[in-house]
């Protein structure tokens, strides 16, 4: 029977939710071509873990060691690249995150496998695997074709499936010896986390955000002024913080932070993927000068047009109604 | 410190319409900028920086056509010493693995400590050749890299993880790195830069100067294939307010409040 | 024939572009115009990129390229800026006048520090009252004395430029009162800091536009400075000068170009997004024609400058005819294709927001600096014509 791998994610004692969405694809994959899905997991005491997959595929494959403790791209490709000899899976499932850009090339090359990387969908017809992914910076999707292969790595971008930890299987839990290592190159030193400021932007209800159309740090007092008369959070997509004009602390997206204000404003944020992964809001505004900007295929309202027109303005809009 | 540093031309297209071309496998270039990829540029400045802390010298490799030779003579007018123009007609269609492929015989032979490329290009976004290339080379990677440390023969550098969350990692040199954005302020260039470049040579390397036949790259030797592009299907669109920026913000302010933004 | 950029011209104009997008701030550029400020910070990053000496010869600090890549700087600087980016790159002004005319030393002393940003800006102190252009029928009434070392300098001078702020300024002094015709008695002088100098009074006028620039009325009143101050031979200042506004009309005219080419890219824009009756206003013949006309405008300016630039790096000179077509032309499209802009933007075209009606009232300022329509013609016509009786 084929065998479709998906490679568990977790850090620092979580299990990401990246993994059960790529489980749920995997589910779907499996069933339409009758593979079985399994679970890799890849770390050190890995009971719980194993017990939760265990819930979302045909078998939960661990290797367990020390050296697993933490993501280490040599460790885990040595690992990997004896599995898939082994196990020969036709499709492997590994989430397109740091940990996933890291790992997945390297692996496919060593093996000689076809790789395509963030892909927003994947599809398994017999042997023939497409797979769906996006370019220039999601204004148009391509369909990718991959040479005929026995074995197929594809890396999944994260938010594209359901996260929900499935509880549709009842899989077994199988042991694998932990290779020894061939090198010892790259050491896992430490964990960083991002200063937080005085803010937290996870707990905002109303967040304004802002992004590159704000042109320059000396143009950040607009929208301070209308995050304060809307009494709101101030935070930021990711140029904001490569130009430091916002500390770290206040990025939304997938290298940021995951926020679920009840409002939230995107002011000249072109909406990229990375940064839209990071919000989980009831409402979404975009104000944004380009119609096309991707924000507004996941904004509910929006306007088109200058910011440095529109936000003064609604600042004063905001402030007169509140006075009402 | 010797660095090589991999870019790459693509089109600005953070403000401009996209066509798909006829041949419904590539974008129509039209009126669209091409420069730089934004990672590139950082990574080009990181080189640079480390060259100015360390000395010896760092090079750009380019893949591409003639119009390429203005984003490595961009290199030099920011600091680059060499530059390696990788061109043959065979080269096109070529997947990431491909391309990784053909820069790998360019540089195998190079003195290297480092080699840098961005983390992603802003065109296709697969964010492979840096890793790949490093398998071929037998060395080290890190991705993702958002600060470069050297000691003792190593790099110890920090790689951005998802939710705010860094990690540090140590290897040995030489190392492969893919850097990421915001690890730097790229310099602007500079007409003395300008004036540089002009006197500095492009070296050139085709399909047989690499050692390599037409079976290694392009469709050939690629194991993935764009098919087909298409617009990404409309699920959701936002109601756009209309009106004066006047009658839209009032609008807007009303909805703000209605959908408890304010009170 | 080529009417294409070589590589590294293009690679100019790619970095002048890229630094005016990012560091000409619409903020910033907003408070310069509502108080009246000059760009110092600017203009001190712009030097320190080389984009003011571009075209000074590397010895004294600067780039060695010529007039042809010192327009496209300016073209790419009045794109974004409009009157904020004349006022960067032409703020060099009357150091032409050393550098053309002047001896070793003086270049040595004042040139590397003009490359550098630290004279800027430099002020060109030629016009005076109830004068303009005309500098043929009267003696000036600045005059120049020789008083043993020094010069000793009087008079008045109006509508300069960068006066409040300069590291130095060249005056256009009447040394030889007896001269026949009076301009075979100018000279033209250094004055060092002139802000600082004591007998200087120097008063802003409040004008319609080119708010970055502070245009001045300058009064000398026994002010004294070294002989060696004297740029070029005495009594040859007249010639020292129109050699020098030759050169200088074809920055203007570069400038020009680029307000005008920014003026349209904001109206192209807001044709393509802004919608009334249900479609795009660009759909509409009333203003996609607009549209077309100042495109047209602006190339046929845009070219009659390269000339003039090319022709100046190739011979030394720039022919006066092509030189005035070079200024006043490029000029009044600046002002056409900006009024168009205001046009097609409507009320918000009015707006000193959107930046178009600054445009406007800084593209006014090219049309009136160095010679007006008027005079540019008179020259072009003369060319043509000869003495018709």
């Amino acid at each position: 029977m084929s065998q479709i791998f998906v490679l568990a994610e977790h850090r620092k004692g979580s299990l990401r939710e990246i993994t059960w969405e790529m489980l749920n694809k995997g589910a779907e994959l499996a069933s339409r071509s009758g593979s079985e899905l399994v679970a890799v997991l890849l770390g050190n005491r890995m009971d719980s873990f194993a017990g939760e997959l265990a819930h979302g595929a045909d078998r939960v494959l661990v290797v367990e060691d020390e050296q697993l403790e933490n993501y280490n791209s040599e460790i885990y490709q040595n690992v990997l690249s004896r599995l898939l000899s082994e196990y020969e899976p036709v499709l492997t499932l590994i989430g397109h995150t740091a940990f996933g850009m890291d790992l997945a090339p390297s692996l496919a090359a060593e093996m000689g496998m076809p790789l395509s990387t963030d892909c927003i969908d994947v599809d398994l017809e017999g042997d023939k695997l497409t797979a769906t992914r996006q370019m220039y910076g999601g204004k148009v999707n391509a369909e990718v074709s991959f040479a005929p292969a026995k074995q197929y790595l594809v890396t999944l971008r994260s938010g594209m499936f359901p996260a929900e930890a499935a509880a549709t299987k009842d899989g077994k839990i199988e042991k694998s010896d932990f290779p020894p290592s061939a090198t010892d190159r790259k050491k896992f030193i430490e964990y960083l986390e991002a200063a937080i400021g005085a803010v937290d932007i996870t707990q905002a209800d109303v967040l304004v955000s802002v992004g590159q159309g704000i042109g320059d740090i000396k143009n950040m007092p607009l929208v301070e002024e209308l995050a304060s008369s809307l009494g709101a959070t101030l935070s930021c997509s990711r140029p904001v913080v490569d130009r430091k004009w916002l500390p770290k602390g206040h990025q939304v997206g997938t290298s940021g932070k995951t926020v679920k204000p009840k409002v939230y404003l995107a002011i000249g944020i072109s909406g990229a993927f990375q940064h839209v992964a990071g919000v989980k809001a009831s409402t979404i505004i975009a104000i944004n000068k380009d119609p096309k900007a991707p924000i507004f295929r996941v904004a509910d309202y929006g306007i088109v047009g200058d910011l440095f027109q529109v936000v003064p303005l609604l600042k004063d809009k905001v402030t007169a109604l509140k006075g009402s | 410190m010797d660095i090589v540093v991999c870019v790459k031309r693509v089109p600005d297209t953070s403000e401009a319409d996209v066509i798909i071309a006829k041949d419904e496998r590539t974008v129509e270039a039209g009126d669209l900028v091409f420069d730089i990829n934004e990672w590139d540029k950082y990574a080009v400045e990181e080189a640079v920086l480390l060259k100015e802390k360390y000395g010896g010298t760092v090079t750009a490799v380019t893949l591409g056509p003639d119009e390429t030779e203005d984003t490595l003579r961009r290199c030099f007018a920011t600091g680059a010493d060499k530059a390696i123009r990788l061109t043959d007609s065979a080269f096109e269609g070529s997947d990431a693995a491909a391309i990784a492929k053909i820069i790998h015989q360019a540089v195998k032979d190079l003195k290297f400590d480092l080699i840098f490329t961005g983390t992603q290009a802003s065109d296709d976004g697969y964010g492979q050749v840096g890793p790949v290339l490093a398998s071929l080379l037998g060395t080290p990677h890190a991705s993702v890299v958002t600060q470069v440390d050297i000691a003792d023969g190593k790099a110890r550098v920090q790689r951005e993880l998802e939710g705010g969350l860094s990690e540090v990692v140590e290897v040995p040199l030489p190392a492969v790195f893919t850097i990421q954005t915001g690890i730097n302020e790229p310099r602007y260039v500079s007409i003395m830069g300008v004036r540089k470049a002009a006197g500095k040579e492009i070296e050139t390397a085709g399909l047989a100067d690499l050692g390599l036949t037409a079976e290694d790259v392009g469709e050939k030797g690629s194991m993935t294939k764009v098919e087909r592009l298409f617009l990404p299907p409309v699920t959701k669109e936002a109601e756009i307010i209309q009106g004066s920026p006047d009658e839209a913000s009032t609008r807007l302010a009303q909805i703000i409040k209605d959908k408890g933004g304010f009170s | 024939m080529d009417f294409g950029l070589s590589k590294e011209q293009r690679d100019i104009q790619k970095a002048a572009r890229e630094f005016a997008e990012a560091e000409f701030d619409k903020d910033y550029m907003l408070d310069l115009e509502l108080n009246h400020k000059f760009p110092h910070e600017l203009l001190k990053k712009a030097c320190d990129l080389g984009f003011l000496g571009i075209d000074f010869p590397e010895e004294y600090g600067g780039a060695g390229y010529g007039l042809m890549e010192k327009a496209l700087v300016c073209e790419e600087f009045g794109r974004v800026g409009g009157g904020v980016g004349t006022t960067v790159s032409t703020s060099h002004f009357a150091s032409k006048i050393v550098l053309r005319s002047g001896n070793e030393a003086q270049k040595k002393k004042y040139l590397p520090s003009v490359c550098s940003g630290e004279s800027l800006p430099v002020a060109g102190c030629f016009t005076e009252p109830d004068r303009g252009s005309d500098l043929v029928t009267f003696p000036l009434s600045t005059t120049a004395v020789k008083d043993g070392a020094d010069y000793v300098i009087n008079g008045p001078k109006t509508f300069i430029s960068f006066a409040d702020v300069a590291g130095f300024g060249v005056v256009l002094c009447q040394t030889d009162p007896e001269a026949k015709p009076p301009y075979r008695g100018h000279s033209t002088i250094i004055v060092d800091k002139p802000s600082e100098q004591p007998g200087i009074t120097i008063t802003d006028f409040v004008k319609m536009g080119w708010k970055s620039c502070a245009t001045t009325q300058m009064s000398f009143s026994e002010v004294r400075v070294p002989q060696e101050n004297l740029v070029g031979e005495e009594n040859r200042g007249f010639y020292h000068t129109i050699n020098f506004l030759d050169e200088f009309r074809v920055e203007i005219g570069a400038c020009s170009v680029g307000t005008a080419q920014g003026a349209f890219e904001k109206a192209l824009a807001y044709a393509k997004t802004r919608e009334a009756f249900g479609r795009k206003i660009g759909t509409f013949q009333a203003i996609s024609h607009k549209l077309a006309d100042m495109a047209t405008k602006i190339e046929s300016a845009r070219l009659i400058v390269y000339k003039a630039g090319w022709q100046f790096d190739k011979e030394g000179k720039v022919d006066p005819k092509l030189s005035s077509m070079a200024k006043w032309y490029p000029a009044r499209v600046a002002v056409e294709v900006a009024d168009e802009a205001i046009e097609i933007l409507g009320g918000h075209g009015y707006m000193l927001e959107n930046e178009v009606e600054r445009f406007y009232r800084d593209a006014r300022v090219y049309e009136l600096i160095e010679g007006t329509r008027e005079i540019h013609k008179n020259t072009i016509a003369r060319s043509l014509l000869g003495k018709l009786e």
